[in-house]
């Protein structure tokens, strides 16, 4: 649930996502679910040149599984807030693998 | 089984402890795909999903040169702050 | 059933708590294969080794002072 609750604070930010296919798009972030897919708007991707079938999308569902990364505006990261709450998840996980 | 568990916070009895340990720490990420990770770990759950702040990241592409030898060329890129989905580490490793 | 391990007839996972401690083996499905001292495991087969070392095609690639990996990567894990 921390990062489900820690992309809820991003929304309404610009990320960018970069798929396990290499390709890079910038936009809105406007939803998130607890599998972690996202919704993007006003997107834009990079490498268009090699991408040119994502020209004219304006907005995506991003299925979680085949994200890479998340690039974030370091602004909005509360990095101390961020520490805590991995700790307290931390705590109540503890133990769950054995 | 009588199971005398010390889950203190300072005790390393699983392995995710090693990670808890890390935190604000700089860590080394190894991922699928030829690709490395330095950075300082703010954040990370049983997944391996993780945020790390102020991130080197290598990859690592094989090449045939003008000979047609193989060559391993390494791409290096920096980020401020990003989150990495947990399916692709493959290990972490606190840098002493 | 006299000889073999002492984990013989219980659960596998009897055996990698009786390695704990222990210098291990541990290939991933990748090939790579990593030797180091035996921490802890869990149940996804999470792993911490300690002290380390990577080789990639039995070439030593790198050295670790603590090492996690994931359990997903993991193909065996084996006493030395």
């Amino acid at each position: 649930m921390l990062f489900f609750s820690f992309f809820k604070t991003l929304t309404n930010q610009v990320v960018t996502i970069e798929l396990k296919n290499d390709i890079r798009i910038r936009g809105t972030l406007k939803s998130v679910d607890q599998y972690l897919n996202i919704k993007l708007d006003d997107i834009d991707v990079l490498d268009l040149d090699k991408y040119p079938h994502l020209s004219s999308v304006k907005n995506m569902f991003i299925r979680g599984s085949v994200v890479r990364y998340v690039v974030l505006p370091r602004s909005e990261v509360d990095v101390g807030l961020l520490e805590d709450a991995t700790r307290r998840e931390a705590a109540n996980q503890a133990g769950k693998a054995r | 089984m009588a199971d005398t568990e010390d889950v203190g916070s300072s005790s390393v009895s699983e392995p995710l402890d090693l990670v808890r340990l890390s935190l604000d720490e700089i860590v080394f990420v190894k991922l699928r795909g030829d690709r490395e990770l330095k950075g300082r770990l703010h954040a990370y759950d049983s997944h391996c999903n993780l945020v790390l702040g102020d991130v080197e990241e290598t990859i690592y592409v094989v090449e045939d040169d003008e000979n047609d030898q193989e060559i391993i060329r390494t791409i290096k890129k920096q980020e401020e702050m990003l989150f990495v989905r947990g399916d692709s580490v493959v290990l972490i490793s606190p840098q002493a | 059933m006299e000889n073999g391990a002492s984990s013989e007839g219980k659960d596998p996972s009897a055996f990698l708590g009786e390695i704990i401690g222990a210098p291990v083996t541990v290939k991933l499905n990748s090939g790579v294969v990593y030797k180091g001292e035996l921490q802890s495991v869990d149940g996804y087969m999470n792993i911490a080794l300690e002290k380390s070392q990577e080789y990639v095609s039995g070439q030593l690639t790198r050295s670790y002072g603590d090492a996690f990996i994931r359990g997903n990567n993991v193909l065996y894990i084996a006493a030395n």
